[in-house]
Parts: structure tokens; sequence; C-alpha cells
């Protein structure tokens, strides 16, 4: 049962003060093993406070990140499952399932994070899993303006990962989930 | 030796030579009295630690004038009355046992003068009132007990996940596999009961998760370092793993079934010494189903020792401190002087040693079969537990009187906090003598 954040596109300062304050006071220490970050935080102090949530941060680089030594894509293994993480600015056009898809098995993965979109999605395909976290403060992205703020908590459990969707939707928080079991056919055959 | 023994007047025997080191004529006299002074070696069956290096070597002690451990399996009990007598016990023991209806006084005294190994779990589960005393309903007992520690198990043991899992089984939400949907938008769904792993509500599972966390990890590194020279508990084996994943079980049902008091350090301690006699049970039927067994004794146990565990009772009139008041009363009455000495002269606060005496049931002090030995009579003393332990703690602190006599605070405090090994049998027999109104 290992909880797994992945949050993204904050946007602090340049776009966003803060975190709301209804998913600050979720996010407590010593609930989550690991957070993927998708990039754009945009400063040292935002890095800071997500360390402080859990002590396995992984980052990657947005096109606005200050510190220039975040990778581009990173992958790692959980559990039964191998997570890929990427901003996605690169992966051109923007949020382009297909080629998502593309990047998803070049890094030979089950479940590709990523953002830049600032819009929650959840997609599946042969290959496996990609999620989009959105934007955790709700900053407006390069293609619009109108955009809740919101992240995801996945929970990996055996073959079965359980994704939450946190959503700030009116100044509430609602939460939804989506199940997916990994199969042996979603492995890729490549 | 045994000759010896028989011609040794009475009044040498009395436990105010126990403790002198200083004079050779009389400790070369009391070397001939002890048997086998040599120390014990580990015994053939269950392992059992030597007189381990945490427990300091007497000061002035080259000969093993207190030495002589009565483990029941050693095999440095060569004289053959002792022999005798074992297998004489040991058969008294069996008889007891075998009648359809046994006789708990039988029983008891019986317990009294030390449990033959291959009888103690059955005599512990007796006395401990978790097997009835008859024994056409054992096989009966047994079971429902088995049953209703494997719900506890079931209903205890389950991680967040599982429980949501559960809940959404039950509330009949369509979940279905969501994998034959082979691309496209996942769709999202509704979570059941509001629970998520962030939630703050208190009723939800994943906070009272999240809250309990603590208690598991501490119950976690305490098992982990129970006892870590017996290769029982402690050691890479497969054996002493599933050993500690059951202790560790245990002690997580046992503080979720009672949030008054939870987990408390050294709740282990007390169970390690259960489990590690009903695990070695010579039956095997019994051996397997010893983690249910355990916890039912261990319910009982700590129910007589409760309200030592509870923070809130510590100053009340049943909690730990009033315990130590009695001990230290106890003292008094029975030997003034050394009373005198250690609580004014020295200042030594009973609260020092006492404590961890008392709540641990002596499980620190004495090596691992002593302290089997030493519940063997806990658990029999019709007086009760509670009481038994006061005096056999009262009877600890005369057996060393000459050396508390003499000393100041801190080689006092030093020699009681680490207390040195002594003949059971004769510690035993002080504190039985010290039972009743009147001083000895």
């Amino acid at each position: 049962m290992v909880l797994v954040l992945a949050i993204g596109d904050l946007h602090i300062p340049h776009r966003a003060p803060d975190l709301p304050a209804k998913f600050k006071s979720m996010l407590v220490p010593g609930k989550i093993q690991h957070i993927l970050c998708t990039g754009n935080l945009c400063i040292k102090e935002v890095h800071d406070y997500l360390k402080s949530l859990s002590p396995d941060l992984h980052i990657t680089r947005g096109e606005y990140d200050e510190d220039v030594r975040y990778p581009e894509n990173k992958t790692l293994s959980i559990g039964q499952f191998k997570l890929g993480l990427c901003h996605g600015h690169q992966i051109v056009p923007w949020g382009d399932l297909d080629s998502l898809a593309m990047l998803q098995r070049q890094l030979d993965i089950d479940i590709l994070v990523t953002g830049h979109t600032h819009q929650f999605k959840a997609y599946k395909h042969e290959g496996g899993v990609i999620i989009n976290p959105g934007s955790a403060t709700g900053a407006y992205s390069s293609m619009t303006y109108d955009v809740n703020p919101s992240f995801v908590l996945m929970d990996i459990d055996g073959l079965r990962v359980v994704v939450y969707v946190y959503e700030l939707i009116d100044g509430e928080v609602k939460v939804d989930k989506i199940d997916f079991k990994k199969t042996a056919t979603t492995q890729s055959a490549h | 030796m045994v000759g010896k023994k028989k011609g040794v007047p009475e009044w040498l025997n009395s436990p105010l030579w126990f403790s002198n080191l200083s004079d050779d004529r009389r400790s070369s006299r009391y070397e001939t009295i002890t048997l086998s002074p040599e120390p014990s070696s580990p015994p053939p069956a269950p392992p059992q630690p030597e007189p381990s290096p945490s427990r300091p070597r007497l000061a002035v002690a080259q000969r093993s004038e207190i030495g002589a451990h009565s483990g029941e399996l050693s095999p440095s009990w060569s004289s053959p009355e002792e022999e005798s007598r074992e297998s004489q016990l040991l058969a008294d023991f069996q008889i007891t046992l075998s009648s359809r209806i046994i006789n708990l006084g039988e029983l008891r005294r019986l317990a009294f003068q030390g449990i033959p190994h291959g009888v103690r779990p059955t005599a512990w589960k007796l006395l401990l009132g978790y097997l009835p005393l008859d024994r056409t309903l054992w096989a009966h007992e047994l079971e429902k007990k088995q049953t209703q520690y494997y719900t506890f198990k079931d209903d205890l043991l389950l991680n967040p996940s599982e429980i949501t899992r559960r809940m959404e089984d039950s509330a009949g939400s369509k979940n279905e596999d969501l994998s034959c949907l082979s691309t496209g938008l996942l769709s999202r769904s509704n979570i059941v009961h509001g629970e998520h792993p962030l939630s703050l509500m208190k009723s939800s599972v994943w906070n009272q998760y999240f809250q309990e966390a603590e208690i598991l990890e501490q119950i976690d590194r305490d098992v982990k370092r129970t006892h870590p020279d017996m290769d029982f508990f402690c050691g890479g084996s497969s054996l002493a793993k599933s050993n500690q994943e059951a202790l560790r079980r245990i002690l997580i049902i046992f503080a979720k079934l009672n949030p008054g008091i939870k987990y408390v350090q050294g709740m282990n301690e007390v169970l390690a010494p259960l489990f590690y006699v009903f695990r070695n049970d010579p039956d095997e039927t019994n051996a397997s189903h010893a983690e249910v067994d355990t916890f039912f004794c261990f319910v009982e146990l700590l129910s007589m020792f409760r309200d030592n565990f509870c923070k809130q009772l510590d100053n009340s009139l049943v909690g730990i401190r009033s315990t130590i008041e009695k001990l230290s009363q106890l003292l008094k009455r029975h030997d003034e002087e050394l009373w005198r000495q250690l609580e004014v002269t020295t200042k030594v606060n009973p609260q020092f040693y006492a404590f961890r005496w008392i709540t641990l049931l002596l499980t620190q002090e004495f090596n691992f079969s002593d302290c089997l030995r030493i519940w063997d009579t806990l658990f029999s003393d019709p007086e009760g537990p509670q009481e038994t332990l006061l005096r056999i703690c009262c009877a600890m602190l005369i057996f060393v009187r000459r050396r508390l006599l003499a000393g100041d605070f801190t080689s006092n405090l030093k020699l009681l906090q680490n207390y040195p090994t002594a003949n059971i049998n004769h510690l035993l027999h002080v504190a039985n003598k010290l039972r009743g109104p009147t001083v000895d």
C-alpha cells in the first residue's frame, strides 16, 4: 500500500502565490511515500516544501523552473509498476495523447505522469496509462485561463492502482477515484 | 557434595549469608552447599541464553557463590537425588494433569516447586485460567478461542486499501475491471463514504490508520529488539522472523482492542516468555496454535497487572506508585535495618529499581530460564501474582543485604539495577518465608 503523490505546474510565485489552503491542510508529512512532480514549481521554496512532505521526491524540468538541474525525464519503479515522469512541454502537440503514448513506449513504463496542459487527464492505451495531475495552484496555462486546481494521489497496492483525483471546484475539494489493474496485456510487447 | 549438604546446620542456610563475599571461610563452606557451581551450559532442547555478557560479573565474585543456575534442563544437575526429585515431580504433574477434572489446588502446589519443561505450557494455561479445569471441555474452548482470534486478525490487521476495497464490494459499486477498456479516457467514479487517503475526518479509515502508525512503528521496533541474544526471537532464520511476526500481530491486536492502554513499551518483554513456552510445547498441535493461546494468556496476564501500565492511574491507589510503596512497606516490616539503609541513609528511591522489576515481572532481571522458573511461582501462588511479585522483590533485596548495607547511593543503585545472578530456588524459598503478617 504505497501512496504516491503526482503534482505539478504550480508556477509559484509568477502565476500563483501559493497552494489553495484546503489542499495545504490535507497535504501533511508522514502519509505519502513518494512524490512525482511534473515541473514548473518554479522556485526553491516550493522544492523545500515538497521535500518536507515526503523524503522521496522526483522532479522533472518545466520550462519556467529556476533550477536548471532537474532532468527532462525520470523513470522509477514502485512495487510492481514502472512509472515515468516528464513535464510535457517537450512533446508537441502539447497534450496530444498519441505523442505522449510514443514517449511512454520509449521509456518503457506502465504509468506516465506528465503536465503542462494544467488540465487533469487520465488516459489508457495499450502501452499503459497516462496521468496528468493538472495544476495544483490553478495557475493559467499557455492555452487557457480556465483552470481548476487539482492533483492526484495514487494508491499502489500490488497489481492494482487506485487513483484519487483531488480537484478544487467552487472552493470545495472534490475527490474522485479511478481504479485500474495491471495485467499481462498492458505490458508493452515491444 | 550432596552428603555435605545434609550435614550443614540450618542456620547457615539463612538468607543472611548469601551475599557475603569477604569472608573466605564462610564462602568456601557455602560453595560446598550449592550444587554444581559451574555455569550452566546451554541445555540441549530449546536454546536458552548463557548468563549473557550484559549481566555484569559480581565485582568480587571469583567463586560462583551465588551462581548455580537452576534451569530445569541444566545438564550440570548431576546429583542423582536431584534427578529423582525431578522425575518424581514430572510424574506427579502428569498424574494431576491426566485426571478428568484437574485439581487446581494440587496443581498450584506442584507448580510452586517449579514446573518441568514438558508440562509447563499446559500448566501455565491452566493456572492462567485459559483452559478450563474439565479436560473434556478443552477441545471446544480451544476451537472457540481460535475462531475468535482469527476474526480479530481479519478485522484489525487490514490496511486501509483493503478496507476501502471491502467497503466498495459491500456497497455494490460496479467497479468492473476497467482494463477491459483498451483505449480511451478513464472514467472517474465516486469514492465510497468519502474515504480517501488524505481524509482528515475522524471517522476515516485512513486517518485512523495514520494516527495508529506511530504505535505500530513502536511495536515494530520493540519486537525487533526483544531478546536479541536468543535465536528463537532474533537472527536471520525464517523461524525467528515468523516468531517476531507473531509477536507483532499479538501486540497490534491487543493495542487495538484496548484503546485504554494501547501499547506500552515493555509489553513485548512480558509477552516473550509466554510465546516462547507455548511455541515450544512438545505437543505439536498445541505448538501450532501458540499464537492464539499466547494472545489470550497475555490478555489474562496483563489484566492482573493492568493498572501498572495505565498512565492515569500512576498516582492512584492502584497504580504503580502505590505498588512500589507497598514493596517499601513490606521491606520495612521484614528488614527494617535494610529499609532504613536504602531509603533513608543512601536515599535509593525504590522507583529507580522496583519500577522495572514490577512492570516487567522480573523478565529483565534474570536470565530467561530463571525468569520462567519465577513465573511458575508467580502464577501458582494462591495469594495472587501481585502479592507474590512483591514478596519476591523483597526477597531480592534481602538477598543482597550485606552489599546494600555496605554500599552508598551509587553502588547500591548500580547493584539493584543490574541484579546479580542468584540461586533462584533459594530466592523463592526466602520469598515464601516472607508470607504472613509477622517477620520471620
